[in-house]
């Protein structure tokens, strides 16, 4: 598909002026072009969606926008008047506010004095005025349809509501262009719901807000009009009624992509992974992981699903030998290999993608290649008595680069150097290129763009369809119910109950995971039980 | 020997700090006319009288000095040792003396070759650490003058530096050009002895030298000894070593000086007390100003070098590192100057006691007179300070 | 996917520039800069307490005499090798803590520590023939300094003691336990003060002019070893590796506490090796007040090589040619030995300002660092 300047598909329909125009902004760093000439046009009311994946320069047009960059071509008008942003500073005063995805609250402070920060010059430069502030906030949160207690610590608030108080931070500062980065990410379904509500309220009273996503249904149901971005440019600009999912995802990669895949039957064999009464204690030795049973088989991939902080993260790392379980059982195989360390697990075939690729995943300063052979650096061919062998080093460096599409211009280049779904296969490309047999995923396409988890979604497919047992942890939970053949919900570290992939309905999912299903544990363990071989 | 210098060296870096922060423009009464003016008038006129006769002032020697780790102006050997040597330059007409002050003990062979590679004359190394690589250097560059200050070389018939202290071969001979600097301590001590006897009230004062191993430290004490019974015969010399090895507390524990000097004070109860063990000495100058009792300092004038006991130093025994470099330095100019070891004492200026400086209301005029008189009695060779048997020699 | 491509080609080019820039040009401006402060202390100090005068022309003069100190004939460079090999050695053993991401602050006393045990071993041969005495007197200084440096690795693993804290306490023990056994069981009797025999046949030949002993080869050599180790063995993986990023390090199986001892059992037997090269290459002796620089100039010249031991070697060359050079310099052109140290805090002081102070520039004119965190914040 050719690049169409933006310009050129304005929406007839649209008659008030614009309350933000940016102009054939043009921003070029060493050796890249990441805006070119892209014209962005949003009115008074609108819900303006910025669509592009990974790189393709929604960020840097963002930062323009709020001060942080400035552009070397272009003009940005605000109610139809030319401006020049300086800073942060310049564009809130300007009623531009930024809402990034990870929150920036004080935990310890109440939700109105972290409304406060920041602004407190604004109404009197000396005293804080917390009566009038409080007043303020709850009559915002209203007016948007939502009860906000000022006084309310931030650090007892769900995401949902963390989410709301930096919403309710710009609004006070009286914001009239809202900037939104993926704020669905961290969401439930029902949480997403519940701030569509508030946005499209927001909206509706005149604000423009611009929502950055990549997940193409969402921005099919909240946005009045979508903005596709490619390789710094414009690709075009649609409004909902005009487009489905399938031409959106096109326009961001540029052909076409296979948006759900069409993952076959799986096959389960005999049991992989027993886990019996698990029990696993956090960093601060409070019990985390409380007694959780479970099963993967050959051939099927189990999903637990969770918000996250539910004991995934150290069910996961118990499972490769990274944290040693308090309590319970973890059969291999037949074997108990609960407390064996990693290597060990490793060399039994347990692989692991991490959520955290940059900790466990990477070492980001060394070279592809030193990456690719991260966990088997000591063993033949890749070392010969304690020296390395370069070369079987780089040719397995080069395999993994072709076999995963790593997009890099070399072997040694670091792995800093890579985007963030070229570091992810290259991770699962040094996990899944051996002997395996159970695979254990933790939010494996976190933070990637639609075709890098097409990609790692298939590779994850063969591998069930190859005969790996897999256990994949997601709080994405598209993800989860895209991939698995059964979905666990995990909940204060347990699983509250286990249902089929196939058969699944996403609220009810949603609704397990934000209260752990309490009023209905029993009717769905039951059900669970019935379709499943894994004991509740 | 240098006192100061053994295990000293471990403080350098709290001793450059202190000397950095105590440098600057103080005035440095001592070195620039002899402190002892008022005991020992420059009347005496020095070893070389042949030096004055020098008819025209100006030479060609280029002179160099190396020190210690440390500092040049460390109130202390480097200094001093400098002063002498720009004197002496001075003296007879030659160039300011250039100077190297080495930053660690590895250096110091590297520090003197860098003058012996400039082609310099006159080489004058500071302290007792510098001995073993200026023999080298004066076997090295048998025509370079090498002015070893507070070095007693020990050498084989090769002349080398023989490590094992048997001392086969003459230095005087092997090395001829080789200046070896030695102190008479006792008369230094003898001086400092009668100045403690007279503003002791109670009648009882002590000496604390660093270890009953170090012959130069019992000199002291012993001259220290007999110069305070010349004033009283009756008083009573408290006398201690705080050990009797060269472990760190013999030179170079102030902690430890301090601590064992505050008891060896309470169980003594002198009021006048000189210390003889270096830095492990500075902590029993404290000690004494913790007690109300007044120190006597040694080697050079500790009023300057350690200020800290400034509250309490009455003097210091004084080896007269300026005047003897100087002496030495224009012997050399005179092509009159012989090598191998050379002996400084009140006879040619080379020892003395340093200014009272705030304490000069406690020397009586009758006091400066006996000074005067004993300096004077040391230099005609008639007065005996270190005792004619077992002169250097510990014995309990 | 297909706009990653010029985006990867930019950042690749990006990356190597600010290596190359981190590696060459940073270590380059702050010796630059280091220079022209020290050139205004000579004038400031000229101005002051010297003459009296503005002399424009003395900080050539001084750095001349420098210069040809260090590098000026056959005996200076010699002089210069002898000062850098020290250097060279305990910085590659700060160096190679530093990849494992251990501070190792007590390369002072392994390298005390080393040079002791080179002196015990080495008086006790100095009647052996010197292709047995030389070789097991280097040996001992390495092993003791190797000790030195176990304790506080142990210390790490065991007990997650600070190495910071463990390694410059046992500085002062190792200051203490060399003037106790000097004065003690070393001591030469007679002698008027705490001596060491001479070393004898265990002394290090002299390879070239009067003092250039094989120290400086064995040096150079262990630039070559030790960036084999680092990064051609897996060993060297694993040391990196824990350096870098412990939690993946821990996956890959590594593990962490042996690698912290076995590094700063390395890390004490290079700087170990570096006493020993001094005792029986230069003093041949040793006094209770033997003591160096060279411990914690290595840090110095460790963090100005980056941790690479090639880099290191420039460090090392650098910092030992101003070490040789600063004699002549004090002769000639009568500056202070003090200046020395000025440049080289100064050298450390711009080494870790110049980024500060570039980003800080950056912030008004480009915004790349804050492109970077906010695309990564919005993944």
């Amino acid at each position: 598909m050719t690049s169409t300047p933006a310009s050129a598909s304005f929406d007839p329909a649209a008659v008030s002026a614009p309350a933000l125009e940016m102009r054939g902004i043009t921003k070029r760093y060493p050796g890249v072009v990441a805006n070119d000439r892209i014209d962005l046009v949003v009115r008074p009311g609108e819900i303006h969606a910025l669509l592009g994946e990974n790189g393709a320069g929604k960020s840097t047009l963002m930062n323009i926008l709020y001060g942080l960059a400035r552009p070397d071509e272009g003009q940005i008008l605000l109610d139809g008047a030319e401006v020049k942003i300086s800073g942060p500073a310049d564009a809130i005063s300007r009623g531009i506010s930024m809402v990034h995805q990870h929150f920036m609250l004080v935990p310890v402070l109440t939700v109105a004095e972290n409304i406060l920060l920041g602004a407190e010059t604004m109404a009197n430069p000396v005293f804080l005025d917390r009566v009038e502030a409080r007043r303020r906030i709850r009559e915002l949160g209203a007016r948007f349809g939502f009860e906000m207690d000022p006084d309310a610590k931030v650090a007892t608030l769900s995401v949902g509501w963390q989410q709301r108080v930096e919403i309710l931070k710009a609004l006070y500062r009286q914001a009239r262009i809202l900037v939104l980065d993926e704020p669905t990410a961290v969401l439930t379904p029902q949480e997403t719901e519940e701030i569509f509500a508030v946005l499209k309220r927001l909206a509706a009273e005149g604000h423009s807000i611009i929502f950055i996503s990549h997940k193409l249904y969402e921005v099919l149901e909240i946005a009045d009009r979508i903005t596709v971005i490619r390789r710094g440019r414009v690709v075009g600009s649609r409004t909902p009624a005009e487009t489905n999912e399938g031409d959106l995802a096109e326009m961001m990669v540029g052909r076409e992509v296979q948006l759900t895949i069409d993952r076959g039957e799986s096959h389960p064999g005999k049991s992989v992974l027993e886990v019996r009464g698990l029990h696993v204690a956090d960093d601060r030795a409070s019990e985390i992981v409380r007694g959780i049973d479970l099963q993967v088989r050959t051939g099927e991939i189990l999903g637990i699903a969770g918000v996250a902080g539910n004991g995934q993260d150290e069910l996961v790392e118990a499972l490769v030998g990274l944290r040693r379980p308090t309590a319970g059982q973890i059969q291999l195989g037949g074997r108990d290999v609960a407390g064996h360390t990693p290597r060990q697990m490793n060399e039994a075939g347990v692989a692991y993608v991490p959520a955290d690729r940059h900790r466990f995943g990477l070492v980001l300063p060394f070279s592809i290649a030193d990456n690719v052979v991260l966990t088997s650096y000591y063993r033949v061919p890749f070392t010969h008595g304690p020296i390395r062998d370069e070369g079987e080093i780089e040719s397995a460096a080069e395999q993994a680069i072709a076999a995963y599409d790593i997009r890099t211009p070399s072997a040694t280049a670091r792995a800093a150097t890579l985007s963030g779904g070229n570091q992810q296969k290259l991770v699962v490309a040094r996990e899944f290129s051996r002997e395996l047999a159970l695979l254990v995923l933790d939010q494996p396409t976190r933070g990637l763009d639609v075709g890098s988890i097409e990609f790692i979604h298939r590779q994850v497919l063969a591998k069930r369809d190859a005969g790996t047992a897999i256990l994949l942890v997601s709080a994405e939970l598209d993800e989860i119910l895209e991939l698995s053949d059964r979905i666990a919900v995990m909940y204060r570290g347990q699983l509250v109950a286990t249902v089929d992939g196939r058969s699944a309905d996403k609220y009810e999912i949603g609704l397990l995971m934000a209260t752990g299903g309490r009023e209905r544990t029993a009717e769905l363990a039951e059900a669970a039980a019935a379709d499943s071989g894994v004991t509740p | 020997m240098r006192i100061r210098s053994t295990g000293a060296a471990l403080f350098a870096g709290v001793a450059l700090i202190v000397s950095a922060c105590s440098s600057g423009a103080t005035t440095a009464p001592s070195v620039a006319a002899p402190t002892t003016a008022s005991v020992a008038p420059s009347t005496a006129p020095s070893t070389a009288p042949s030096v004055a006769a020098t008819p025209a002032p100006s030479s060609a020697l280029k002179i160099g000095v190396v020190t210690d780790i440390g500092s040049l102006n460390d109130k202390n050997f480097n200094e001093y040792t400098y002063k002498g040597a720009v004197a002496g330059a001075t003296d007879i007409g030659a160039a300011t003396p250039g100077s190297v002050v080495p930053k660690s003990s590895t250096e110091y062979a590297q520090d003197i070759k860098s003058f012996t590679d400039q082609h310099y004359d006159v080489i004058v190394t500071v302290g007792f650490n510098l001995t073993h690589d200026t023999i080298g250097a004066a076997k090295a560059n048998p025509n370079t003058w090498f002015i070893g200050v507070d070095q007693a070389p020990c050498v084989d018939p090769t002349g080398a530096d023989d490590t094992k202290f048997a001392c086969k071969g003459d230095a005087k001979t092997l090395l001829p050009k080789y200046i070896s600097i030695t102190y008479q301590e006792d008369q230094a001590g003898y001086l400092a002895g009668m100045v403690a006897a007279s503003v002791s009230k109670s009648g009882t004062i002590a000496a604390i030298g660093g270890t009953s191993l170090c012959a130069p430290c019992i000199r002291y004490i012993q001259g220290f000894a007999l110069g305070a019974q010349s004033i009283n015969s009756s008083i009573s010399v408290k006398t201690a070593y705080v050990t009797g090895d060269f472990s760190t507390k013999a030179f170079g524990d102030p902690v430890y000086g301090k601590q064992y000097a505050t008891s060896f004070i309470a169980q003594n109860k002198p009021d006048v007390i000189f210390q003889v063990a270096g830095a492990t000495g500075n902590g029993i100058l404290d000690a004494a100003c913790s007690a109300k009792i007044y120190g006597i300092g040694v080697d050079v004038d500790q009023f300057l070098s350690y200020p800290n006991a400034d509250t309490c130093i009455v003097t210091s025994a004084e080896k007269h590192l300026t005047n003897s470099v100087e002496a030495t330095i224009k012997t050399i100019g005179a092509a009159t100057a012989v090598g191998g070891p050379q002996l400084f004492n009140a006879s040619n200026d080379g020892i003395g006691i340093s200014d009272f400086h705030d304490k000069t209301s406690l020397i009586s005029a009758d006091l400066t007179t006996k000074l005067a008189t004993a300096l004077a009695a040391m230099k005609a060779g008639s007065l005996v300070t270190c005792p004619a048997t077992g002169c250097g020699v510990y014995s309990k | 996917m297909t706009a990653a491509r010029p985006d990867q080609e930019a950042s690749r080019r990006r990356s190597l520039g600010r290596r190359v820039w981190s590696a060459i040009g940073l270590p380059l401006v702050a010796i630059v800069l280091a220079m022209l402060v020290g050139a205004v202390v000579i004038i400031a100090s000229e101005l002051l307490v010297g003459g009296g005068q503005l002399n424009w022309g003395k900080p050539l003069e001084a750095y001349g005499a420098l210069f040809q100190g260090a590098f000026g004939g056959t005996d200076a460079v010699v002089q210069t090798a002898v000062s850098t090999a020290p250097l060279l050695l305990a910085a590659l053993g700060v160096g190679f803590g530093f990849k494992s991401g251990l501070f190792n602050i007590g390369a002072q006393g392994q390298y005390l520590t080393g040079a002791l045990g080179a002196v015990a071993v080495g008086v006790a041969l100095a009647g052996a023939p010197g292709i047995v005495a030389v070789p097991l007197s280097v040996l001992a200084g390495v092993a003791v300094g190797a000790l030195w440096g176990f304790i506080p690795g142990f210390l790490k693993a065991t007990r997650g003691a600070h190495e910071v804290v463990t390694t410059i306490m046992l500085n002062y023990v190792a200051i203490s336990l060399l003037a106790a056994l000097v004065a003690g069981p070393l001591n030469t009797p007679k002698s008027i003060s705490p001596v060491t025999h001479d070393v004898g046949n265990a002394a290090l030949p002299v390879f070239i002019g009067s003092n250039g002993h094989i120290g400086i080869l064995i040096a150079v050599a262990m630039v070559a070893v030790v960036w084999f180790v680092l990064y051609r063995t897996t060993f060297g993986f694993e040391v990196r590796a824990v350096g870098v990023n412990p939690d993946a390090a821990r996956y890959a199986g590594m593990r962490p506490r042996l690698l912290t001892m076995l590094t700063m059992t390395i890390c004490g037997g290079l700087s170990g090796l570096a006493g020993a090269g001094d005792l029986l290459g230069v003093s041949h002796q040793m006094t209770s007040s033997f003591s160096t620089t060279v411990g914690f100039d290595s840090i110095a010249v460790a963090l100005l090589g980056r941790s690479n031991p090639v880099g290191i070697l420039f460090g090392a060359i650098l910092f030992g040619a101003m070490r040789a050079g600063a004699p002549l310099m004090q002769i000639q052109a009568s500056i202070p030995a003090e200046l020395i140290d000025v440049i080289q805090g100064t050298v450390l002081f711009f080494l870790v300002a110049t980024p500060v102070i570039l980003r800080g520039f950056q912030t008004g004119l480009d915004t790349t660092q804050i492109t970077r965190s906010y695309g990564e914040a919005s993944h």
